[in-house]
């Protein structure tokens, strides 16, 4: 069963990855941590990440028609993602048996990612993480 | 004192008022605070686990201080989820023992804990943490009150548009309930309600049921004259301003 490293370094075999993390988006804290970041500091592009994953959970215009529960085996906001020139940003939700706020980040290359992959790939991951 | 026992790579417990940090080897492996719901509140709250289950895990491994690994390996966690709720729980309870005001600190070599090693941290790592959250309280709303005392709703009413952890906040908020008895009701770290609580005072929802009494013969302080704006000063003036 894998733990948070081995689920860093999974999402780090993906084309194109240049850094992962497991973020709390309530505190901006990382979890675990691997590869680089673009800010040169994991700890401060988690706090930035966080903000963005807190505005997309907690925002209504984001929330789907069902409400916002995040009670159900799908969280609400299932990823964000953020493309610039050079990279792709995925946010992928992570859903707990207990009370957390917790997502997955990949920063990936823009010419050799493969946005689609990555998305259903950091799904998998997520839910191998705390469901074994 | 941290770091002298981080780089002697010291094991054993180090106490303060508001908890205890648990180091093996000279990492943080383990931190408990009577502000903080333990990880037993935080697992059995939300059914991730029976409290059957979890006093299991304590009478069969707790005397050999591997309780996580007995989770893990009898499968009633996976490693992933446990690490996560681990870490969250390490973290929660060491933003208030390292707090300002905690007192002095006593080491006791040796002292082992019964959850054992899940996922050491550096005492670095914690201690930045520890400071960087306690800056974020004070970006969302600088006064501390609503940290420890008893909450209470200023009338303003529960907007619909609250988010929905907020919201379970806003309405265990009672008059008598601090923010470490939400978090216990909720199952869910301390530092996490912090964070709403002061979202949610900013917002003048929720305030400080007692305003901590001023002492009578305290000598009035004239403001320090700073660069920096008063940025306090200014979201009051805002938040009146506001209300009007």
């Amino acid at each position: 069963m894998p733990g948070i490293d081995e689920c860093l370094l999974e999402a780090m075999k993906l084309p194109g990855a240049r850094g992962a993390a497991v973020v709390d988006w309530t505190s901006g804290l990382a979890l675990g941590t691997a590869g680089e970041s673009q800010s040169g500091d994991h700890e401060a592009t988690a706090a930035e990440t966080a903000e963005l994953a807190r505005i997309a959970a907690e925002y209504q215009s984001f929330a789907p028609a069902d409400g916002s529960d995040w009670s159900d085996d799908d969280t609400p906001v299932e990823d964000l993602i953020v493309s610039s020139r050079d990279s792709y940003h995925v946010l992928q939700f992570v859903r707990t048996t207990f009370d957390s706020s917790v997502f997955l980040y990949l920063w990936l290359g823009r010419t050799e990612g493969n946005l689609a992959l990555a998305r259903i790939r950091l799904r998998e991951m997520a839910r191998q993480l705390v469901l074994g | 004192m941290l770091h002298r026992l981080a780089a002697e790579k010291a094991t054993g417990s180090l106490m303060r008022e508001r908890g205890t940090l648990y180091l093996s080897d000279g990492q943080v492996i383990h931190a408990e605070s009577p502000d903080t719901p333990g990880l037993d509140v935080l697992l059995t709250a939300g059914g991730a686990l029976s409290p059957e289950q979890w006093g299991e895990a304590l009478t069969e491994a707790g005397p050999q201080q591997l309780v996580g690994r007995f989770l893990v390996d009898r499968g009633h966690f996976p490693e992933g989820a446990l690490e996560l709720c681990h870490l969250g729980a390490l973290y929660d309870a060491a933003f208030f023992v390292l707090g300002r005001g905690g007192g002095p600190a006593r080491f006791r070599y040796g002292v082992a804990h019964w959850m054992g090693a899940v996922r050491p941290v550096p005492v670095d790592a914690v201690q930045r943490e520890t400071s960087r959250r306690r800056e974020m309280l004070n970006e969302i709303w600088p006064e501390d009150d609503t940290d420890t005392q008893p909450l209470v709703q200023t009338g303003l009413g529960l907007d619909t548009g609250l988010p929905r952890r907020q919201r379970a906040v806003a309405e265990l908020v009672d008059g008598v309930r601090t923010a470490a008895d939400i978090s216990r009701a909720l199952g869910r770290p301390a530092f996490h309600t912090l964070v709403d609580v002061r979202r949610l005072a900013a917002a003048g929802i929720v305030t400080a049921a007692r305003r901590p009494p001023r002492a009578a013969n305290a000598p009035t302080r004239l403001p320090e004259t700073s660069a920096a704006p008063d940025v306090s000063l200014l979201r009051r003036i805002k938040n009146a301003l506001e209300a009007l």
